[in-house]
């Protein structure tokens, strides 16, 4: 009982570091590859420091509510994902909590942005709902076929049979399924190529266009812990999740530093053109993994 | 308590409704308040009972029967509650409005007839209530006047080819069985032919899929919701169409049984397979077709389609959890478009009838507890975890992914996206983003339209938080079919492949929000800012302009426009046109002019004298 | 340094003996100071696009001269930013902008004005059309003179803003608070009725 009220307190703090530690390291990491010195890795909580000691303006109550729903529903989600052998609410419904917990940061953010009365975020909270439908199609495919597989819809369980056996990117019916998460994990972190919903340059930073001060802060830990979580299912699916956190963390940075190199590479592509490929490639080699997989099991 | 007492409460309620309208309009709302309130007293008196009535009225020696079980009990304290709900709501909605006597009697009128089918025990007594319920449906569709007249003939139309297709049935039983009771009715159907239970299967949904508009027998519902006056448009969604559900329910699971009705058909087109499939159709297309629509009230129909999709593929499935999950899906459904249309009426209310969402905006401010109403009906219509959508949508998913079914499964799930998407687009055109300058002066919503917004979105909750409470009524529905007992819990159910524990989830999201609100305070106090404080670039902010509406997925608009084009309504327009030019030309036989009617007698005795002399049958 | 020359407030004087080093990994300021260390470190410029001068900032923020390191970064909105930078000749039009955006910003925030235009009207000393003191119509923190000064200045007025913010001098925005009236009365005597309503109340001051 102890465990658990520890692990409860413990597993939100851990990804909240390893989520503000993965911001600065991506800036620096990004840095280098620009050949430039770039910010120390502790840059986004200088950011984060600085924030909440400005004093911002607020539209309204739904202004400030929308982005503390945002914040709690990602801390919520932490504690349904398994790091390692942490995992405190693990028999609360599984996959498909997991699924719809997800849905309560974008839709904070999308309600306390609407109040804000401002067409850029508007405009940004439509991109965001419009790529999340784009990789949603394949992804959706890809964990069908993963809970197909596995006969459960436990991520736990999901997390022990892989322990068990292998890793399920290297079993060979689920290869196509992981390939085809692999395709759009990009899209899911909000990366280049898909860094759509952001656009600094183009919808001036879209939903945080009216955030100032603390409003900021809460959306940059958000945007850490979405980046987070982003991997660690990534992790946890395909790569076995892992028996301790600390391997557990090795596996989300070596996945983090791979996506960081397709970030340096790509440029940005239009809401369309990124839905028109999402529904394309990876859809189609989630569904032959579907296939493929119903087959085996007839 | 019983039965009879009920239904003669309902109809003579109504009837009394109307009588008083015409002494005082004063009286005649408080007494249809009354008799609402005295139905769901009396429905709810009459939980755990099971009893039986006959009536011998001499029609053609059948008697009529009432009867209560658990299943007609939960329809029942569903369509009774919401129907007080929204004749509460209608007090200030149709204040200053014309032939308020006939609106009053029509909503009594159809909350009599909708408690009258649930109850009834046999085919005949529910035959003459979904025909009371049909045409008074039509005429209060019909009540606007204009568009509303065609949109009501489109109904009518098509719920009287499922009453005749029902009708159809109900001679065939006849005349196999001599009897149309229900209970004996289940006992004798066991050993009939699998032929036989299949036709009558397909007959009575036929039936059942017009009402529910389970596509292709959909078209008739968009209009007809969009065009009725907005309180019977959430009365319509909430009950009338799910009264399609009950039919689907009766014939499937208390007339043919579960054990017969799972294995009709061909082998791999068995029939529940193939309604789950339509199902699925119908959860995916519609969805998508009402992120294309610019019209407040459409965007909801188009959502009630898909939602329904959702039932009847959860019951069309056939296992335990997936009838749980589709009669728990029909109520929280009901719950949570009730309090959709009713915000859409508040905001109508207001705003003198405004529905078109590109010229709105901007009210949250204006109507606060219409908005608390739009945010919790569209969490509970998204299945956003703690509201009771999340939980019958659990049950479905689960049993699809659990029996082996990903490709149902992945409908259902996309068909949840496709709803985020339309639905934030509702919410955002109607209370985000920026005030138009006519609607400065918009007050709040009056208290008896407060009063069933605030109590539905209070149960969206409870029901999401406690799932437990009607998932008791509901496994007693499903063991009463023969289904195996599911593991009810308070907060939800218990298994061992993956259990659904919503206090867990409920703590968590209330201790995360308490944490981050303290973190929150850390900062400074923000300064509250007037709207046109925003950025725009160093520029004044345009007024009436600065507001992003129209088009506002354009993006996907160009991808998925030319896959949803209605053929389906346009085949059944063109049938329609065809059955019209047939009838216009049938009616110029009659001229009027009596020397043509001559010459017909003349022409056709002379074919018969020809007919006589040439080949002489008589 | 020697080319390019920062002036602060009257009563900041600055040794050019004396090197300011970067204190940014010193715990205990930290843990007695974050806002001030939390100022410094992590200024954010609204990539507000004045005058000619705006073609000095794209070499500093990307590889060549690199300000990231400094924590130097532009944001999209002013609502994200703290430091406004005027790089370049002000005509009276940008002016209502540039007040507009000014006011959006949350406080603390802190002005730097570049090259000679806004600090005495420079090359359009004589122009109908520009703004010869910047002062009178939005307080600022600091001038770099110049026409323009070279990239490297912008670091040179990051330092000594980082000097002002330590010993707490840079309080432009305290002072547009506090003067608001006059603030106000300045810009309506340019503009005559402004569109947007007092960012302070009149009349008191806090």
């Amino acid at each position: 009982m102890v465990m658990h009220v520890v692990e409860i307190i413990v597993s939100p703090l851990l990804a909240l570091i390893i989520g503000i530690f993965f911001l600065g390291l991506s800036r620096k990491i990004m840095a280098r590859i620009h050949w430039r010195y770039g910010p120390p890795i502790t840059q986004p909580v200088i950011d984060v420091i600085r924030l909440f000691s400005q004093k911002a303006f607020s539209h309204g109550m739904m202004f400030n509510l929308g982005i503390i729903l945002s914040l709690a529903g990602s801390f919520v989600l932490i504690l349904f994902l398994p790091m390692g052998n942490i995992c405190p609410l693990s028999n609360s419904g599984g996959m498909l909590v997991i699924l719809y917990v997800m849905l309560l940061a974008p839709l904070g953010i999308a309600l306390s942005g609407g109040e804000a009365a401002n067409p850029n975020v508007s405009i940004g909270i439509s991109r965001k709902l419009i790529i999340a439908l784009g990789y949603e199609v394949p992804l959706l495919l890809v964990l069908l076929t993963i809970m197909t597989r596995y006969h459960t819809i436990s991520i736990v369980e999901i997390v022990r049979i892989q322990q068990n056996t292998t890793w399920a990117l290297l079993d060979l019916p689920l290869l196509l399924s992981g390939i085809a998460y692999i395709l759009i994990l990009p899209a899911i972190l909000g990366v280049r190529p898909f860094e759509i919903v952001q656009a600094p340059q183009e919808i001036s930073s879209g939903p945080m266009a009216e955030y100032g001060g603390p409003f900021l802060a809460l959306a940059t830990i958000q945007h850490a812990l979405s980046l987070f979580i982003g991997i660690a299912l990534f992790v946890n699916l395909f790569l076995g999740g892992a028996g301790n956190p600390f391997t557990f963390f090795l596996k989300m940075l070596v996945v983090f530093i791979l996506v960081l190199f397709i970030n340096a590479a790509l440029p940005r592509l239009r809401v369309e053109q990124a839905v028109k490929y999402l529904w394309r490639w990876p859809t189609l080699i989630s569904l032959a993994g579907m296939i493929i997989i119903l087959i085996i099991r007839r | 308590m019983s039965l009879d007492l009920l239904l003669i409460v309902a109809f003579s309620g109504a009837l009394l409704t109307y009588v008083f309208g015409k002494i005082s309009s004063k009286m005649r709302n408080a007494f249809g308040v009354v008799v609402s309130l005295a139905l769901v007293v009396m429905v709810a008196l009459l939980y755990g009972q099971t009893e039986e009535k006959i009536f011998y009225f001499g029609f053609l020696n059948l008697p009529l029967i009432l009867r209560t079980n658990m299943l007609a009990w939960f329809f029942a304290i569903s369509v009774s509650a919401l129907g007080l709900l929204c004749i509460v709501f209608s007090l200030s909605y149709m204040k200053g409005r014309e032939r308020g006597d006939f609106y009053y009697l029509m909503m009594l009128l159809i909350n009599g007839a909708m408690l009258g089918i649930v109850f009834s025990g046999d085919l005949v007594s529910f035959f003459i209530f979904w025909e009371v319920m049909s045409w008074s449906t039509f005429l209060l569709i019909s009540y606007n006047r204009g568009k509303a007249l065609f949109a009501g003939m489109k109904y009518i139309i098509m719920s009287i080819l499922g009453s005749v297709a029902m009708l159809i049935g109900m001679l065939s039983l006849y005349a196999t069985y001599d009897t149309l009771n229900i209970v004996t009715l289940s006992t004798l159907i066991s050993s009939a032919s699998s032929g036989y239970l299949l036709f009558l299967s397909i007959i009575f949904c036929i039936a059942f899929a017009i009402k529910n508009a389970v596509m292709p027998l959909h078209t008739w519902l968009p209009e007809a919701y969009a065009e009725a006056p907005s309180p019977f448009t959430a009365v319509l969604s909430g009950m009338l169409t799910r009264m399609g559900m009950y039919g689907f329910l009766l014939i499937m699971y208390v007339m043919v049984g579960a054990a017969r009705v799972l294995n009709l058909g061909p082998g791999l087109f068995k029939f529940n397979y193939i309604l789950a499939w339509l199902g699925a159709v119908t959860i995916v297309i519609p969805t998508f077709i009402a992120m294309l629509q610019n019209d407040a009230k459409m965007l909801l129909a188009w959502h009630g389609i898909g939602q329904g999709g959702y039932m009847v593929l959860g019951i069309a499935f056939g296992t335990s959890l997936g009838v749980a999950g589709g009669i728990f899906h029909t109520l929280n459904h009901a719950i949570y478009i009730v309090l959709l249309f009713l915000s859409v009426a508040a905001v109508q209310y207001r705003t003198h009838g405004e529905r078109d969402l590109n010229s709105l905006g901007g009210l949250i401010k204006k109507m606060p507890i219409a908005f608390i109403g739009g945010l919790l009906g569209i969490s509970g219509l998204i299945g956003v975890p703690l509201t009771n959508g999340f939980a019958s949508k659990w049950l479905i998913y689960k049993t699809l992914i659990l029996e082996g079914s990903p490709f149902l499964a992945f409908a259902a799930l996309i068909g949840t996206w496709g709803t985020i998407l339309s639905v934030f687009k509702f919410l955002h055109n109607m209370f985000l983003g920026q005030l138009p300058e006519k609607y400065q002066d918009v007050k709040k919503s009056p208290f008896s339209m407060q009063l069933p917004i605030i109590i539905l979105s209070f149960a969206i909750l409870l029901f999401g938080i406690l799932p437990g409470i009607p998932l008791k009524v509901i496994n007693a529905i499903g063991v009463s079919f023969g289904f195996e007992s599911l593991n009810v819990t308070f907060w939800g159910i218990a298994s061992d492949t993956g259990a659904l524990n919503t206090i867990n989830i409920f703590a968590a999201v209330l201790v995360g929000c308490l944490v981050v609100a303290l973190l929150f305070k850390i900062g400074p106090k923000a300064t509250p800012i007037a709207q046109d404080d925003n950025y725009a670039a160093g520029a004044p902010v345009p007024k009436d302009k600065y507001h992003y509406t129209v088009d506002f997925y354009n993006p996907l608009y160009r991808m998925i426009t030319p896959y949803l084009k209605d053929f389906i309504d346009a085949f059944y327009m063109k049938l329609a046109g065809w059955t019209q030019s047939l009838s216009n030309g049938v009616r110029r036989i009659y001229t009027g002019y009596v020397g043509h009617y001559v010459m017909y007698i003349v022409l056709f005795l002379a074919s018969l004298i020809f007919i006589q002399l040439k080949w002489s049958p008589w | 340094m020697a080319y390019a020359y920062f002036s602060g407030r009257d009563d900041y004087h600055f040794d050019h003996q004396e090197i300011t080093h970067m204190d940014r990994n010193q715990l205990t300021k930290w843990l007695k100071t974050p806002v001030k260390m939390g100022h410094k470190y992590s200024l954010h410029a609204v990539y507000f696009c004045t005058g000619c001068g705006i073609i000095e900032v794209p070499p500093v923020i990307t590889a060549r001269w690199d300000a990231e390191r400094f924590g130097v970064i532009p944001v999209a909105t002013p609502r994200q930013a703290n430091l406004f930078l005027i790089t370049g000749y002000v005509s009276v039009k940008t002016l209502k902008a540039i007040i507009r955006t000014y006011e959006q910003m949350p406080e603390p925030k802190f002005t730097v004005g570049f090259g000679s235009c806004p600090v005495n009207g420079g090359m359009y000393w004589d122009s109908y059309n520009t703004i010869k003191h910047l002062d009178k119509y939005i307080p600022v923190d600091g001038w770099i003179a110049g026409c323009m000064p070279r990239p490297e200045a912008i670091f040179v007025a990051v330092v000594h803003l980082w000097t002002l913010i330590d010993k707490d001098m840079a309080d432009g925005y305290k002072r547009y608070r506090k003067d608001y009236k006059a603030y106000r009365a300045n810009q309506e005597q340019l503009f005559g009725t402004l569109e947007w309503p007092p960012l302070f109340p009149i009349g008191e001051s806090k």
